[in-house]
């Protein structure tokens, strides 16, 4: 008797301690791992600098991809105000990271548009906004699962690419740089 | 007697009391309009009064400054909000936040709401806001039920003093509808200016009346729903207004046009205009546009207005946008630095607009041209001009922007054995002198090209064409038909979508909110929108004559947009 007493004691503060745990580590983003195969494409920056998208994401560092447009509403203002505070919170060290944003606007998306963007969230060196045609960005799109229809249609994406680059952590939702910080070092200070 | 004025004054102390209670005589120290300013600078801008940027928190732990993102990158101009992806932005206009928001039908239903039965009334989602709560919503993302917003809505840093002018902004956002709507009606106007010709006239005109027929046609008895919609779909039903299109004639010279857009307004105003074509540039009804903040819809003009203005929404930025098209195709091929580049184009708003975009463009690559020059149709003709320039530049990319006196002038510039390797000319200029150009420089002869290409044209042409056949429309001028039953198209889906919110910011924004259309545009490949976008087709080719007798253009590149 005492023994299923103190079993189900310890039954039941084993759920409360996982239901606690759960409430505590749920995230306010869907967090999956992918396997995706960069297409062999070459985009344009914001200098009207060829970028050969692979090379650029073979990068030693690690690398954080967005898919983001000039004239957006609510979801790209919210990416960019994050890439643009994980590079003030790395300080000098800001150029260690690559972060690209990708255009799903390719019409209006200049480089000479992009570059006003950059500069309105205070980018510094080490993130770059990569535009082509629109052939090469939905093949893009399509390689990373972002595809959409039409630009009104997206949604909130951030991969981040494996140290061995085979994996991406595709993180889906907004999220705030301690938790995209978090994300980041769980995979390279490992 | 006494008695009686004292009546009176207490009587008009008390009327003018009310009054100001609804207008307060002072915001922050600032009269309301001088608020208004202040107010509508730190929504759009993200500039406080004192010239500061606005301070905010976004994701819980991501400072942003109002020159990153506005109030008005979410919720637009009108302040009616938006939808993109997975994401809602809420209406912070005045009319939306100062009233309950109900489940269902949230205006006043038939019969009235508290009439019906207890199941069938709608619940009240949200109280209306107060100036306080409204200020509790901005700072800490509160709203008067107490549910907290999703971290994408910024948590403003604002003192009580920038506060009262944010709230006095929003409570005046969009609270009053545009003028050119009744309660049964929604006005719009086109114009047309005397010297278009007669066959242009029509084909800008007859499909645009025959679109407004169409939407008036009570196919699902809107009217009627209107009155009598059963009132759970009253939200719905209730937008519903017959369309009214006004033909705005313009004549004498160009001077006198914007006064006599103000007479046909002030007389009748209406919501917005559509589509219109005049003769010469289209910037008297762009300033009329911007000056009474009407929007202008789709004008059928190659001779836009280039700026950052808010109420014309073009088709393209026309001849600019094919000079453009030639300077960035220069830049493509690396072919832009140490080659000598000359401009040469004949004394016409056209011509201009090309050498325009062509020169600005190379000078945005920094390119400058080795030569500019403005020539009239006799020293295109001259032997002596064309060899003096090749003699000086042996190895030039030329730019020669004229309409068919350009292909007269042709045979002077390769008379000789060094001629140019490339010459760019304009498809939209020449018209139908394409196919006029001689076989010798058909290979060197780079024509900007802004239009879908033929053979990828004939199927939504096809559409088009069958469209004003049931509708009795001679085909009269297919480019601006095809142009017309393009805007008809558009506005289906902007006035559903628009429903009852019927603001004039909030019909510009709906437009900026449309998908990217190349299925029911004929005349180019794509069109695209997006907030402030205001030129919807922003790319071109650069093609070629094919040899033969019924030479075809043979595109040479993409369709360049950047």
């Amino acid at each position: 008797m005492k023994k299923t007493v103190f079993s189900l004691i310890c039954l039941l503060l084993l759920s409360i301690f996982t239901v606690f745990n759960a409430v505590a580590e749920e995230k306010r983003y869907k967090r999956t791992e992918e396997v995706y195969v960069v297409p062999d494409v070459v985009l344009t920056n914001q200098d009207r600098q060829s970028v050969h998208l692979v090379e650029l994401l073979a990068s030693d560092k690690p690398v954080l991809v967005d898919f983001i447009y000039g004239t957006c509403t609510t979801i790209c203002p919210i990416l960019s105000a994050g890439y643009s505070n994980l590079q003030r919170k790395l300080g000098e060290d800001s150029d260690q990271i690559q972060l690209v944003s990708i255009s799903i606007d390719p019409e209006y998306d200049t480089p000479e548009v992009m570059t006003e963007y950059l500069s309105r969230y205070q980018a510094k060196p080490g993130w770059d906004y990569l535009t082509g045609s629109r052939v090469d960005i939905e093949k893009v799109m399509h390689a990373f699962d972002a595809y959409v229809q039409d630009k009104m249609s997206h949604y909130p994406l951030t991969l981040i690419r494996s140290p061995e680059g085979s994996t991406w952590i595709r993180i889906y939702g907004l999220v705030g740089t301690k938790e995209l910080k978090q994300e980041v070092d769980a995979l390279y200070k490992n | 007697m006494i008695k009686k004025i004292s009546l009176l004054s207490v009587l008009l102390f008390f009327i003018a009391t009310s009054v100001l209670a609804d207008q307060p005589a002072t915001v922050a120290g600032y009269s309301p309009e001088e608020a208004m300013r202040l107010g509508e600078r730190m929504y759009r801008e993200g500039l406080l009064p004192s010239g500061e940027p606005m301070q905010a928190l976004v994701q819980l732990d991501i400072p942003v400054e109002g020159t990153m993102f506005t109030c008005d990158n979410c919720h637009l101009r009108s302040g009616l909000g938006t939808v993109e992806g997975t994401i809602i932005t809420l209406p912070t206009n005045g009319d939306k936040l100062y009233r309950t928001f109900r489940a269902g039908a949230e205006i006043e239903t038939r019969p009235a709401r508290t009439l019906l039965a207890k199941p069938f009334q709608s619940g009240d989602l949200r109280p209306a806001y107060t100036d306080e709560t409204l200020a509790d919503a901005l700072r800490n993302g509160i709203d008067p039920n107490g549910r907290e917003f999703d971290w994408t809505m910024p948590r403003y840093l604002l003192d009580d003093h920038e506060m009262e002018i944010m709230v006095h902004y929003l409570k005046n956002l969009s609270a009053e509808y545009s003028p050119g709507v009744t309660d049964t009606e929604i006005r719009f106007a086109t114009i047309v200016a005397d010297g278009v010709p007669q066959k242009d006239r029509d084909a800008m005109l007859l499909p645009l009346q025959a679109a407004v027929k169409d939407r008036n046609a009570q196919s699902r008895h809107q009217e009627s729903r209107a009155r009598q919609g059963p009132f759970y779909k009253q939200d719905k039903f209730s937008a519903y207004r017959k369309t009214v299109l006004d033909v705005w004639e313009l004549k004498g010279p160009r001077e006198t046009w914007r006064d006599q857009l103000a007479l046909y307004y002030q007389k009748t105003p209406v919501f917005a205009l559509l589509g219109g074509i005049v003769t010469g540039d289209w910037s008297p009804v762009h300033e009329f546009s911007e000056e009474h903040e009407i929007p202008s819809i789709f004008p059928v003009t190659d001779l836009p207005v280039l700026d950052d203005d808010w109420y014309t929404l073009y088709f393209s930025k026309g001849y600019y946008q094919e000079g453009e098209t030639a300077a960035r195709f220069l830049h493509n091929m690396k072919l832009t630095g140490d080659t000598p580049v000359i401009q040469v184009f004949v004394d016409d708003p056209e011509s201009h607009l090309l050498a325009s975009g062509f020169r600005q463009t190379l000078k945005m690559f920094g390119q400058a041209l080795y030569v500019d020059q403005m020539a009239d149709p006799a020293t295109l003709k001259s032997t002596v001009f064309w060899s003096d320039l090749k003699r000086r530049y042996p190895d030039a990319v030329f730019a020669l922007w004229a309409g068919p006196g350009g292909v007269q002038a042709l045979p002077f510039i390769t008379s000789e054995e060094s001629g140019p390797e490339i010459i760019f000319m304009s498809s939209r200029l020449l018209g139908e002198e394409n196919s006029a150009l001689p076989e010798n420089v058909r290979d060197i002869v780079h024509i900007t090209y802004p239009y879908r290409l033929l053979t990828q044209k004939t199927a939504i042409e096809k559409t088009v064409r069958s469209w004003l056949k049931i509708r009795n429309i001679p085909i009269s001028n297919i480019d601006i038909q095809s142009k017309m039953y393009f805007l008809g198209w558009m506005l289906t889906g902007v006035t559903r979508m628009m429903s009852d919110d019927f603001y004039r910011d909030y019909f510009l924004d709906v437009f900026d909110m449309m998908h990217d259309e190349s299925y029911a545009i004929a005349t180019y490949p794509r069109v695209s929108f997006g907030p402030g976008q205001r030129y919807a087709s922003k790319g071109c080719f650069v093609a070629k004559l094919s040899k033969g007798a019924q030479p075809e253009l043979v595109p040479i590149s993409g369709w360049i947009v950047h």
